[in-house]
C-alpha cells in the first residue's frame, strides 16, 4: 500500500518583480509505499528543496497533486494545515532546528505539548524512544551543550514522538561529521527496520546508500531511480555513484 | 575614488541599518533640544522682569543639570545598543580586509554624520520651539507675553560643546568594543549559544524583602520631617528592589511555573513560559529601567501638577486672608491694647475708604515657641545643640486664648484652670491625653481637633504645629517666664482680612496700609509694637514662579523621560525581533499555527511591556503617602483632590504607554514576519 502519492506535480517561481519565471518542478511522478527508506538525490538547484517543501505542505504546488494517506494535500484547509503536519509528518532538518531556550527533552515534546497531550503519556511516550537512540541522559541539557549528532539525535526523537505517518529527512547529515553521521544513518536504517516510512533528501552518495532506494532528480523532474535490493551498502555506494557520474557527465537515459 | 569611500560606506551603513538608526537620531536630536531649550530659558532675561523669574530661573538652572547627565547616559545606552547590533557587519569588514583602523574610520565618519546632523537639526529645532516653551511658561506663571524670537548664543554654545563631548565619548567607547574583540567573534556575536536562566533565588527573595521594607517604610511613616529623610531612602531601596525583582524574581517565578509540571506542558504556557524566562534574563535590566523611568516620571509629574493646579490652595495656607498684619511684642498687654486694637482698626478703615469692604476677618494672639514634645511633657531645647529634626517629635506649639478660640470658631467652649483645647495641624496626632510644660503641673486636654486656622507661620516650616487653647493666656506666659524665661519667644498677634477686589487693587490696599502704619510708626517711637504687613495678591507672583517653574520642570524632565522610555521599550521589540525571527520559523516547521505563535508573542509582549507599567503604578501607590505627606508642606491638604490628581496622571501615562507598545509591537511583528518570507 502506498503512503505517498505525487503525481503531476509542477511548480513555477515568479521572481520577486515579476519578469523571470522559474520551473522548479516540472512534472514530478512517484510514490512511496508504507515503510519505504526513500532518498532523493540531485544537484543544487534540481528542486529537491522545493520538493520536500511541497511534502512538508509549507508550500503549495502550480498544479500537480499530492496525496498523504489518502488525504490530498491540497485538499486541507489552511487552518488545519499545520495540525496536519503535526500530527503526520516528523521532520529532521540538516541545523537541527532545536529551540534553544527549551531543554532537549522539552524540545522533543514542543509538538505533543502543542497537540495538547497531558504530561504523563508525553513521559511515557518519551522513555523508549529516548532509550532506543541513547539520548536519556542527556535529556536535561540544553541543545548548546550537546554535540551536533546528539541535537540531530534529539531532533530525531522529536520527529518519531508523535508516530508520524511520514519522517521528511532535509540533509539530515549535512552538519555531522563522519562518525556521527554514521551514528545517524544507522539509527534511520534502525527505524526503517521497526517499519518507519522514511523520505531522505540529500546530497551525500553515503547517505543515500543507506536507502532502500534512491531518487535522481534532475531540472525539476525525476530523472532516474535505483533500489538497493540485495545489494550492500557498499555495493549500492558504487551504484549511486556510477549513476551519478553518468548524470553529470550528460549520459541520457531517455 | 578611494577618497569618499570611508564616508560612503558610513553613509550606506547608516541607511541600511535605518530601523536601528532613525530613533536613535530622533532621540539625539530630541535631547540636543531639549538641553537648548531648557538651557535657553534659564538664561532668559525675560523672567528677570518678573517677580517670581528668579525662583523660576533657579529651577530651570538646575533641570539644565539634570537633563545634561541624562543625556550622556541614555545616548550611551542607546549607543551600545547600535554597536551590539552591528558588530557583525564590522566583522565581515573585517574578515574582508579592513583593518581595525578603517573600521575605526567608518564609524568616526558615522559618528560625525548623525553628530552634526543632530546638533545642526537639535538646535534649529531648540530655538523654533524655545518660543512655544517660552509662551507655555509665561502662561504657566500668568506672565504677559512678548513677541519675537530671541537666540542665545551662549545657550547654543552649551549645547553644541555638551553634545560634542558626548558624541566624542560615544565614539571612543564603540572604538573600544570593536577594538577588543575578533573578527570571527564578531561575526557571530549575535549567536552565540546561551546558557539557560537560572534562578538567583537569593537576589529574588532578597528583592521581594527590600521592597516590602521600602513600602511598610512609606505607609507607616507618620510625620513629615522625616518623610523628606526617609523618601531618600525608600526611593533607594524601590529602585534596587525593582532591579533585583525584574532580574531575578521573575526568571525564578518562570522556573516555579516550570517546574509545576501539568501548568508548564500546555500548549498556552510552554513556549511563553520558557523564553519568558529568556527574555526576563536578557531584558531584565532594561525592563527594570523602564519601571524606574515610568515611576520617576509619574511621581514627578503627578506631584507638580499637584503643586501647579494646587497653587491657589497653597497661597492660601501660606497667607490665610487677602491682607494679613502680624503685630509682635515682648509682653502680652501691649498685643491687646489700645494702641494694638488701634491699629487693627485703622488697617481696616484703610481699607474702607477706598472703598472696599473687609470681610472674613481673622484675629488672634499666640505664644508661639518650638519645642520637642516627649511623653506628653514640653521640653524646652537648651537653646545650644540647635534643632534635631529627624527624631520627629519636635513641634512648632502655638499658644492661644480661648476666648479668640471661641470667637473665631463660634463655639462657647468653656476651660478650667487645668483644662486646655488642642489642635493639630500637617495630618499628625497628638498621641497623648495631657500636656504639661517642663516643671509645671500637667493640663488635661479636653479636646482634641484639627487644622485650626492657620496663620501662615505653619505653612512655612516643615514641622507640624501644635495649637494650645489656654483660658488665659497672660496667666500661661507668667508661669513659663518663671519656669522657662530663656525659652520664652515672643508674643504675636494676627489680624486678617479678606477684600473684594482685583490683584492690582488689593496691592494699592496693601501699599496704602503700610504707608499709615510707617506714619503711625513715626508717631509712637516709643511703642513696643512691631507691626509687619503682608498681602497675598503681592506674593502671588513669586508663588507662581516656584510652582509654575516646579511645573514647568517637571513636564519637560517628563516629556525627556518619556522619551528616553520609548526609545528603550523601541529598541527592546526590535532585538526581541532579531532574536524570535529563527524561533518562530523552527516552530512553525515542527507544527505551530500562525494563530498560536502570534498569540503566545502576545501574550509574551504583554507581559512584557506591561509589567513595568504595572509596577511602577504599584510603586506610585505606594509612594503617594509620602508624596502626600511632602505636598503638606507646601499647604497642599487637600487629600482627594490629590489623589485624583495622581490617577489622572496615571491614566494618561498609561493611555500614552499603551499607544507606545502599538506602534513599537508593529516593528516587532513586521520584523518576526518578516523573517518567515526568506
Amino acid at each position: 500500500m502506498s503512503i505517498l502519492e505525487v503525481s503531476g506535480l509542477r511548480k513555477v517561481y515568479t521572481t520577486r518583480l515579476g519578469g523571470n519565471r522559474v520551473e522548479a518542478l516540472r512534472n514530478v511522478n512517484f510514490s512511496v509505499e508504507n515503510g519505504e527508506y526513500v532518498a532523493i538525490m540531485g544537484e543544487s538547484g534540481s528542486g529537491k528543496t522545493t520538493l520536500l517543501n511541497i511534502l512538508a505542505a509549507l508550500d503549495k504546488p502550480t498544479s500537480g497533486v499530492v496525496v498523504l494517506d489518502g488525504q490530498n494535500l491540497a485538499k486541507i484547509k489552511e487552518s488545519q494545515v499545520a495540525t496536519f503536519r503535526r500530527d503526520n509528518l516528523g521532520f529532521v532538518f540538516q541545523d537541527f532546528n532545536l529551540l534553544d531556550t527549551f531543554s532537549l527533552e522539552d524540545n522533543i515534546y514542543l509538538p505533543l505539548v502543542l497537540a495538547g497531550r497531558p504530561y504523563r503519556e508525553m513521559k511515557e511516550r518519551l522513555d523508549p524512544i529516548a532509550q532506543r537512540l541513547g539520548i536519556t541522559e542527556l535529556l536535561k541539557k540544553y541543545p548548546y551543550e550537546v554535540s551536533g549528532g546528539q541535537k540531530q539525535r534529539a531532533a530525531v526523537a522529536r520527529a518519531l514522538i508523535t508516530n508520524p505517518k511520514l519522517i521528511l529527512a532535509d540533509e539530515p547529515t549535512g552538519a555531522l561529521d563522519s562518525k556521527s553521521t554514521d551514528e545517524l544513518l544507522e539509527l534511520f536504517g534502525e527505524i526503517n527496520k521497526y517499519g518507519q516510512t522514511i523520505l531522505m533528501v540529500t546530497h551525500s552518495v553515503k547517505a543515500a546508500s543507506h536507502a532502500g532506494r534512491v531518487m535522481f532528480i534532475k531540472d525539476g523532474e525525476v530523472f532516474h531511480q535505483i533500489y538497493r535490493a540485495n545489494n550492500t551498502i557498499q555495493q549500492f555506494y558504487q551504484k549511486i555513484s556510477d549513476t551519478l557520474t553518468m548524470l553529470a557527465t550528460g549520459g541520457d537515459r531517455r | 575614488m578611494k577618497k569618499g569611500i570611508y564616508s560612503r560606506l558610513a553613509l550606506t551603513g547608516i541607511k541600511k541599518n535605518k530601523k536601528l538608526y532613525i530613533p536613535y537620531i530622533l532621540t539625539c536630536i530630541g535631547m540636543v533640544m531639549m538641553f537648548y531649550i531648557i538651557t535657553f530659558l534659564s538664561s532668559s532675561d525675560m523672567m528677570m522682569n518678573y517677580p517670581g523669574g528668579e525662583t523660576m530661573r533657579g529651577i530651570l538652572g538646575f533641570g539644565v543639570y539634570v537633563i545634561g547627565f541624562f543625556a550622556v547616559i541614555f545616548l550611551f545606552y542607546t549607543n551600545s545598543f547600535l554597536v551590539r547590533r552591528r558588530k557583525k557587519e564590522f566583522g565581515l569588514y573585517n574578515i574582508l580586509g579592513m583593518g581595525k583602523r578603517n573600521i575605526a574610520r567608518v564609524m568616526l565618519w558615522e559618528t560625525l554624520f548623525i553628530g552634526a546632523f543632530s546638533i545642526a537639526v537639535g538646535m534649529a529645532l531648540g530655538v523654533l520651539f524655545s518660543k512655544l516653551a517660552e509662551l507655555v511658561m509665561v502662561n504657566i506663571m500668568s506672565m504677559d507675553v512678548t513677541f519675537g524670537v530671541t537666540i542665545d548664543y551662549k545657550a547654543i554654545y552649551y549645547t553644541v560643546v555638551l553634545f560634542a563631548v558626548i558624541f566624542f565619548l560615544i565614539l571612543l567607547n564603540s572604538l573600544r568594543q570593536v577594538h577588543l574583540s575578533n573578527p570571527i567573534a564578531l561575526l557571530h556575536s549575535e549567536n552565540a549559544g546561551e546558557k539557560p536562566p537560572k534562578a538567583n533565588w537569593f537576589f529574588a527573595v532578597l528583592g521581594v524583602l527590600i521592597l516590602g521594607c521600602a513600602y511598610y517604610l512609606a505607609v507607616t511613616i507618620k510625620d513629615p520631617v522625616t518623610t523628606l529623610a526617609a523618601f531618600f531612602f525608600a526611593v533607594i531601596m524601590v529602585i534596587i528592589a525593582t532591579y533585583l525583582i525584574f532580574i531575578s524574581g521573575s526568571v525564578a517565578f518562570c522556573k516555579i511555573l516550570q517546574k509545576k509540571k501539568n501548568y508548564y506542558y500546555k500548549t498556552n504556557h510552554f513556549v511563553s513560559v520558557s523564553s519568558m524566562s529568556y527574555r526576563m534574563k536578557r531584558n531584565g535590566a532594561g525592563l527594570a529601567s523602564i519601571c524606574i523611568l515610568c515611576t520617576m516620571v509619574l511621581v514627578m509629574i503627578s506631584s507638580t501638577v499637584c503643586l501647579y493646579l494646587g497653587k491657589e490652595d497653597s497661597l492660601r495656607e501660606r497667607y490665610p486672608r487677602n491682607i494679613n498684619i502680624t503685630m509682635t511684642s515682648q509682653i502680652y498687654s501691649d498685643l491687646i491694647s489700645q494702641d494694638a486694637n488701634s491699629i487693627a482698626k485703622m488697617s481696616i478703615e484703610t481699607a474702607e475708604n477706598m472703598g472696599y469692604s473687609p470681610e472674613n476677618f481673622l484675629d488672634y494672639s499666640t505664644l508661639a515657641f518650638v519645642s520637642y514634645i516627649r511623653n506628653g511633657e514640653i521640653v524646652f531645647d537648651d537653646g545650644e545643640s540647635g534643632f534635631d529634626y529627624a527624631t520627629g517629635d519636635l513641634w512648632q506649639i502655638f499658644m492661644v486664648p480661648l476666648e479668640d478660640y471661641n470667637r473665631i470658631t463660634g463655639s462657647k467652649e468653656t476651660l478650667e484652670n487645668n483644662e486646655v483645647l488642642i489642635s493639630t495641624s500637617k495630618d499628625m496626632n497628638y498621641g497623648y491625653d495631657t500636656v504639661s510644660i517642663k516643671g509645671q503641673e500637667p493640663l488635661n486636654i479636653k479636646t482634641k481637633g484639627t487644622n485650626f486656622e492657620n496663620n501662615g507661620v505653619d505653612t512655612m516650616q516643615i514641622i507640624p504645629a501644635l495649637y494650645i487653647f489656654v483660658p488665659d493666656l497672660g496667666v500661661q506666659i507668667e508661669r513659663i517666664s518663671q519656669t522657662n524665661a530663656e525659652a520664652l519667644e515672643t508674643v504675636s498677634r494676627f489680624i486678617g482680612f479678606d477684600l473684594n477686589a482685583s490683584d492690582t487693587e488689593q496691592v494699592q490696599v496693601y501699599d496704602a496700609i503700610s504707608d499709615n502704619l510707617r506714619n503711625s510708626e513715626i508717631e509712637n517711637p516709643d511703642s513696643s509694637l512691631v507691626v509687619s504687613v503682608e498681602s497675598a495678591s503681592n506674593e502671588k507672583q513669586s508663588f507662581y514662579g516656584l510652582f509654575g517653574g516646579l511645573f514647568f520642570l517637571g513636564i519637560i524632565l517628563g516629556i525627556v523621560f518619556i522619551f528616553a522610555a520609548v526609545l528603550i521599550m523601541y529598541y527592546k521589540q526590535i532585538s526581541e525581533g532579531y532574536e524570535d525571527q529563527s524561533r518562530f520559523e523552527i516552530m512553525q516547521k515542527v507544527g505551530m499555527t500562525k494563530r498560536e505563535i502570534k498569540k503566545s508573542i502576545n501574550s509574551q509582549m504583554l507581559t512584557v511591556f506591561f509589567m513595568p507599567l504595572i509596577a511602577s503604578g504599584v510603586h506610585l501607590a505606594f509612594a503617594f503617602p509620602m508624596i502626600y505627606k511632602m505636598l503638606i508642606l507646601f499647604g497642599l491638604v487637600n487629600k482627594v483632590f490629590l489623589i485624583m490628581v495622581t490617577v489622572g496622571c496615571f491614566l494618561l501615562f498609561a493611555l500614552l504607554y499603551m499607544l507606545v507598545y502599538k506602534i513599537t509591537s508593529r516593528a516587532y511583528y513586521s520584523i518576526v514576519s518578516g523573517g518567515k518570507e526568506k
